[in-house]
């Protein structure tokens, strides 16, 4: 690249420039002394920029946005500053030996001159060569200096990065009110039971990282997971997050803490310190909390897995006549079981298709166990031939229940008889 | 812990506890239904809770976010 360099303009400069170089040429518009065809006009406007020295072998510097790399091989791409803008050109073989590929958001210092498209009467820069602006070299070395002292410290340790809780209940959130990270992370929390507290932070510009550092110390106590975010911005905009005194905080809060700044591709020194880096806020809140769909399903299964383990065990015990004694605890099951059936009406009314079909194998289970316990009932054991014996003192279940000569009721399936006792021998073989 | 203040992860985790134990199917019957009756208690006091779930924000400056839905 060419040293000659005839001085660096901002965007903004260069085109006060250009203004000043048309009201020269054109002082008075007001007196006709010619007709341009707009041809003409525009061949004019490119003789007069494209000699004029000061617009040759010039530096620019601003941000690259609307990158072209079309497939003539040619670049397009704006310009721009924060007031101003100007379309560039790089030619494909200028390109060819361009050392980075350009993107969006890039900061460059662009060499080159300036030039008019005629067709369309654009005053373009067309470049000759494009450097990354050094102007963050600076804050990228503090940054790496930072990196070190802090990783040396162990505060990126992976060993000391908490879980994050299951169930939050408290859940702190530090970020700007107005941001729309917060809304965001509002809406996937969304119906999740906890309480949210918000700790108000300045997320950019003067004055953001001890905004940031204190509303993290302010949540202290307060809540069982952090999560600190900020939406995408500039890399000046998301400095405020490399700062010592923001990682110290994270290291330091008493609960979990999850980060998330910027996008997916912005990574901080907040990432580096907090338990868990999230790529986005969206994505953060999707980590604090659980997913309530899940959940519901969990506990409508649960509900089923119960009354399945119940029926299951109930089975195993139809032939025991001790089930008997416990007549009272079959009407429980009874009104147990009508009342599950109205309980999962209602459950799968509030539940997804797909959770639904999972239910329908639940459901069949839980009518055939219901068809069983049926089966098992007093009234069924006593016409399979069982009978109930009963004295004053209760169920007749052991031998020693009664003694000789006592009278007991007999209950059959159909009547009952009362009967006197004539001999009582624990020692028969249990027919249970 | 009276069940007002039981956690959502506590219940849940009783609430494995207990259908666990009814699966393994050891208890007796009358255990069982009680059981049962604890679990299903746990399944309405977590469903409860997730249905209350009206958003609480607090913010420690006061400072809150403008129109929340």
């Amino acid at each position: 690249m060419r040293a000659a360099q005839t001085g660096e303009f901002a965007l903004t400069e260069m085109h006060s420039a250009l203004v000043a170089l048309k009201y020269r040429v054109y002082p008075d518009e007001y007196i006709l002394t010619q007709i341009f065809t707009v041809t003409d006009l525009n061949e004019r406007i490119k003789d007069r920029l494209e000699n004029d020295p000061r617009l040759h072998d010039l530096w620019a510097r601003g941000e690259i946005s609307n990158y072209v790399n079309h497939r003539s091989g040619h670049r397009y791409f704006t310009l721009k500053d924060r007031d101003s803008q100007i379309s560039c050109v790089l030619f494909k073989n200028s390109g060819a030996r361009l050392a980075f590929e350009l993107k969006d958001g890039q900061n460059v210092l662009v060499y080159g001159d300036v030039a008019v498209y005629r067709p369309q009467g654009r005053v373009q820069l067309m470049a000759r060569g494009i450097r990354l602006d050094e102007g963050l070299g600076f804050r990228h070395l503090q940054l790496e200096a930072v990196k070190k002292k802090l990783a040396g410290e162990g505060l990126f340790g992976l060993e000391r990065k908490r879980e994050l809780p299951k169930y939050p209940e408290r859940i702190g959130i530090v970020t700007s009110p107005q941001g729309a990270a917060l809304r965001d992370v509002l809406r996937i929390i969304g119906a999740y039971p906890a309480r949210i507290i918000l700790s108000p932070a300045q997320v950019q510009g003067d004055g953001a990282e001890e905004s940031i550092a204190l509303a993290i110390r302010a949540l202290r106590g307060r809540a069982d997971v952090v999560i600190v975010c900020r939406g995408g911005g500039s890399t000046e905009d998301l400095w405020c997050f490399n700062s010592e005194i923001v990682a110290r905080a994270i290291f330091e809060c008493d609960s979990p803490v999850i980060s998330a700044v910027g996008h997916e591709t912005d990574v901080t020194i907040a990432d580096f310190v907090a338990d868990v880096r999230a790529p986005t806020p969206t994505a953060a809140a999707e980590m604090a909390v659980p997913d309530i769909d899940a959940l519901q399903t969990y506990l409508v299964q649960a509900q089923v897995r119960m009354a399945r383990a119940l029926w299951s065990g109930l089975e195993r015990k139809r032939e025991r006549l001790d089930y008997l004694e416990r007549s009272f605890s079959a009407q429980k099951m009874y009104a147990l079981a009508s009342e599950m059936r109205q309980r999962l009406d209602w459950l799968s009314e509030r539940l997804g298709d797909a959770q639904k079909e999972k239910l329908t194998e639940s459901w069949r289970r839980l009518e055939l166990a219901q068809g069983r316990l049926a089966a098992v009932g007093p009234r069924a054991t006593l016409l399979r031939g069982y009978a109930i014996a009963r004295s004053p003192r209760g169920l007749v279940l052991n031998a020693e229940d009664v003694r000789p000569g006592e009278v007991v009721e007999v209950i059959l399936a159909k009547g009952r008889i009362l009967a006197k006792v004539l001999e009582c021998n624990s020692d028969a073989e249990d027919s249970r | 812990m009276s069940e007002k203040e039981m956690g959502l992860e506590e219940a849940l985790d009783d609430l494995e506890r207990i259908v666990e134990e009814l699966e393994d199917g050891k208890k007796s019957l009358e255990e069982s239904l009680d059981l049962y009756e604890k679990g299903t208690k746990l399944v309405r006091l977590c469903q409860a809770r997730l249905e209350s779930a009206e958003q609480r924000i607090e913010s420690l400056t006061g400072e809150l976010p403008p129109n929340l839905d």
